[in-house]
């Protein structure tokens, strides 16, 4: 053990950003299974787990918990973007039967940070009001009268410069940082002055809702001075800590649950006002309160992707060779959150030695944004890939054979190689699947409609990483558990897990069952965002199962009195090599009664010397009718490399809905907003209008074989995001292509459909 | 009043403004039928009314006096689940699963109409109700699947 340290550092790239994070080393070595490893779970199309509990409307989500005198609260917001809260009067709410109690300001710990009196946008919760149901709280929501004195507030970033009004009280400015923030790579300057061949483009994207439809739920009950949360989340420990800290309890004070919830796409990363409502209600009333965020309050404060304008440069050589990209952007970000760039990508998806962004994020009088699938890449790939598009036409070349020209042979970034890279692999299988070579020869279906071809690319950091662990138990009776402080998003995680631990032990599949979502069972792991689970938690999984099995062949020799060496196990029997004798785990595990065999698995540091990364591509098949401007969306063929797929038909589904999501953020999703109010438009579903059953096109998802025995143990890398970045550019590209001109705005609705047809002939 | 619910007569007198969603979930606890917006946007709490797929948020419960309710609880078992409920399974159509017994229930009231749906239908007979996972694909095999199953069960 001497000289080897128990505890180390590795980096981790969680969405766009690198981290430095402590890792606990391996106890054992494991070997990683490589492409050719003979595998019989991992990489089978086991049923999702939960599949049957949810098709009996039996799962638990958060929305469905109901504890022994439940109350309910609703939630009061602000009507103004930006103001001081004057006065608060109660008495009529407080006077309708069945109210329990109303909060306010005064009555919350601060750290909570709930309806402070300064309104920094329209939405922000001002009070809250408790009741024996929900509808008894929304109506008494509705007699509560709030005084406020409005100031002046500002929704773009042009405002957030020029104008002498602070979105955020007790800051000097409105920019983050100050001022925009610039990367550069070689010389652009230069580059683009010695250019051969040089575009300029403009382009502008939505600011899209996650709109998941279990909104975001709380239900809190205390117990003494512990607090149980169920929460509707994407990270029971982020939530745990938030709401140790807001209340000022230790963590082992702090329960929290969810043990189904009903989507997130990166809006359910933290606790939030529901949250620590729902919390401040229990305590105060004794016993168990939920608060479930209305529609409206969902589409305004729960989070957003931001909306883009981006200016992109590219120069070429006349044969395609880029050679410099310069991106000028900027992000009304809304009144707080983090640094996502459209930039990113562009230093990152195509080989070129020039490269410059500069993007100003400005905190403007709306909600506030979330990370949403692929936050910045989802944006800045759509003005990429049009100047790709618009450079392919310049230089009078195929935008495919452009692309396949530019590949990025290794991580530019940071200037590293990638454990492996097969993006010319999937231009190659998806312009096969589409027909790219003939796809002129398509006809539309009518004379006034237009079919058109796009493609676009995608790079997406799915190493994942430290910390993540899990326990496997083996019971008395040779079942076995998979116990992890993870979350199921509706991706598979439990499935996986038992996949996973199956393989890894020998056993049977329906054997092993995955006990996540519970703070107080399961061990550490963090939050499921950035596409990392199944590469940072399935190699803790396959380490605790690795030591358990140990213990069991342990176990087993003394049984059979034969050396250890001699054993494996296969399908939840071990057996003698050599030898017609085994015993099934359950023969193994009875001897020993309840001493448990359990095993310990954590998830070992990363590769720093290489790049981590999913890449891959879709192409599109749209056609436009020219008549009413409306855009259909025919056929999507996509083929990724994401490394070993443990799971064929959940990954397939991952990615179908990934494509769906940017499918939706190409020709309908935007959040409309009167700036002269601040006020967001789409307070439901129908006026923010996400893909349904009528919009979806035939979708050829197709993942490469292999596996990535460098990244980690089990070979496997993220699908989540990497599905969701290239599908909008896609779309644009083939439109543009039906149409013979561009459409620089997304969403392609009918209207700026129709407006590009008009420029093109007036 | 009185209605039938799953298949068994049920008295109640529930205020006059309750809607058949919060009846179902706040009264009778049948929290398998979803409130994704409560304002017949999602249709995640979609039940059959007289057979009749009907947003269950937008329905009062009084217009069900001497009517037939279906949620999905009483469509099938974890030991004998619905065809349908079999085919979602089989062809993986959920995701987060939250938008799931609204489809199925919208499912069923599509195959009532007809034991042979075209593509086209079940779209129609589903595009009330919306899934942010993206199953779409999945859930439109689900029924196809399902319908088949169907016809196989009573042929055979």
């Amino acid at each position: 053990m001497k000289g080897t340290p128990r505890f180390v550092t590795t980096t981790v790239e969680v969405e766009g950003r690198t981290e430095e994070r402590v890792v606990e080393v391996p106890a054992f070595p494991v070997e990683p299974w490589g492409p050719e490893a003979q595998l019989k779970h991992v990489g089978a199309r086991a049923r999702r787990a939960d599949g049957l509990l949810k098709t009996m409307g039996r799962a638990p989500y958060v929305t469905d918990v109901r504890r022994p005198n439940q109350a309910y609260a609703a939630i009061v917001r602000s009507d103004v973007a930006r103001g001081r809260v004057l006065s608060i009067d109660t008495a009529a709410a407080r006077a309708l039967p069945g109210v329990l109690d109303i909060i306010t300001h005064a009555d919350v710990p601060a750290r909570t940070r709930l309806f402070l009196p300064e309104i920094t946008y329209l939405g922000q919760p001002l009070a809250a009001i408790c009741a024996t149901t929900p509808a008894i709280a929304e109506a008494a929501a509705a007699l509560i009268c709030i005084e406020t004195e409005r100031l002046p507030h500002i929704t773009t970033v042009s405002e957030a410069e020029t104008s002498t009004a602070l979105a955020r009280p007790g800051h000097s400015h409105n920019l983050m940082g100050g001022g925009p923030k610039v990367v550069e790579r070689g010389d652009v300057s230069a580059a683009l002055a010695a250019a051969e061949v040089v575009i300029t483009r403009e382009v502008r994207t939505p600011c899209a809702l996650h709109s998941a439809l279990e909104p975001h739920a709380a239900v809190a009950e205390w117990e003494g001075d512990r607090v149980t949360v169920w929460e509707s989340t994407q990270g029971i420990f982020r939530v745990r800590d938030n709401v140790a800290k807001a209340f000022g309890l230790s963590l082992a004070q702090v329960r929290v649950i969810c043990e189904a919830m009903g989507g997130g796409f990166g809006a359910k990363n933290n606790a939030g006002a529901h949250t620590f409502i729902a919390v401040a209600f229990a305590k105060r009333l004794g016993h168990a309160v939920a608060c479930v965020v209305d529609r409206p309050g969902e589409q305004i404060d729960t989070g957003n992707r931001p909306s883009t304008w981006q200016r992109v440069t590219i120069a070429a050589t006349r044969d395609g060779q880029l050679t410099a990209i310069d991106l000028e952007a900027t992000v009304p970000l809304g009144i707080s959150g983090w640094e996502e760039s459209p930039g990113d990508i562009y230093h990152e998806l195509y080989a070129c030695p020039n490269v410059r962004t500069s993007v100003r994020i400005a905190y403007v009088n709306t909600g506030a944004m979330a990370a949403f699938r692929a936050p910045g890449h989802a944006e800045g790939s759509v003005g990429l890939e049009m100047g790709m598009n618009a450079l392919a036409q310049a230089l009078a070349m195929d935008p495919l054979a452009l692309r396949e020209r530019n590949i990025a042979t290794h991580d530019q970034r940071r200037g590293r190689p990638y454990t492996g890279n097969r993006l010319a692999e999937c231009y190659a299988e998806g312009a096969r699947r589409i027909g790219w070579a003939a796809r002129a020869t398509r006809a539309p279906s009518a004379p006034h409609r237009r079919r058109g071809f796009g493609v676009a690319s995608q790079v997406w950091s799915t190493g994942g990483g430290p910390p993540a662990y899990a326990t496997v138990r083996l019971n008395p009776d040779g079942t076995a558990e998979v116990l992890a402080g993870s979350q199921d998003l509706g991706t598979g995680t439990r499935t996986i897990l038992a996949q996973v631990a199956a393989e890894a032990l020998g056993h049977r599949l329906d054997a092993v069952r995955a006990v996540i979502g519970d703070t107080a069972t399961g061990p550490y792991n963090g939050n499921s965002w950035g596409s990392m689970t199944v590469a940072s938690l399935t190699p803790a999984v396959r380490m605790a199962a690795e030591d358990a099995r140990r213990a069991l062949l342990d176990a087993a020799a003394g049984i059979l009195n034969v050396a250890v060496d001699r054993l494996a196990t296969h399908e939840g029997r071990v057996a003698v090599r050599d030898d017609e004798r085994s015993l099934a785990f359950g023969e193994v595990t009875a001897k020993l009664g309840n001493v448990m065999i359990q095993g310990h698995g954590s998830r070992g540091p990363n590769l720093d010397a290489a790049g981590i990364v999913t890449t891959g591509a879709q192409f599109a098949e749209v056609e436009v009718d020219t008549e009413t401007g409306v855009v259909r969306v025919l056929r999507i063929v996509a083929v990724h490399d994401a490394g070993r797929i443990v799971n064929p038909t959940l990954a397939e589904s991952q990615l179908e809905g990934g494509i769906i999501q940017g499918l939706g953020y190409a020709c309908f999703e935007e959040r409309p907003l009167d700036a002269r109010m601040g006020r967001p438009l789409a307070l439901g579903l129908h006026d923010y209008k996400i893909p349904t059953h009528a919009d979806i096109p035939l979708i050829d998802g197709h993942f490469l074989d292999g596996a990535d025995p460098q990244a980690n143990t089990v070979g496997a890398r993220g699908i989540a995001e990497p599905a969701i970045i290239p599908t909008a550019p896609a779309i644009a590209g083939a439109v543009a292509d039906a149409l013979g001109v561009e459409v620089p705005d997304l969403p392609l609705t009918p209207w700026r459909v129709l407006a590009a047809l008009q420029r093109r002939s007036p | 009043m009185r209605l039938t619910l799953n298949g068994r007569p049920v008295d109640a007198d529930p205020p006059g403004e309750t809607t058949l969603l919060d009846f179902l979930r706040d009264h009778r606890g049948l929290t398998g039928t979803k409130r994704g917006c409560d304002r017949a946007e999602c249709g995640t709490c979609t039940v059959l009314l007289d057979g009749e797929p009907v947003y269950s948020c937008r329905t009062l419960v009084h217009r069900c006096d001497g009517r037939t309710v279906e949620t999905i609880e009483g469509l099938g078992t974890a030991d004998a689940p619905h065809l349908l409920q079999e085919a979602f399974v089989a062809e993986d159509a959920t995701q987060c699963g939250f938008c799931t017994p609204g489809q199925i229930m919208a499912a069923v009231a599509v195959l009532a109409r007809d034991a042979n749906p075209t593509d086209e239908q079940i779209i129609a007979g589903l595009s009330g109700n919306l899934c942010r996972c993206g199953t779409h694909p999945k859930i439109v095999r689900a029924v196809r699947r399902a319908a088949a199953a169907m016809r196989t069960a009573s042929h055979g």
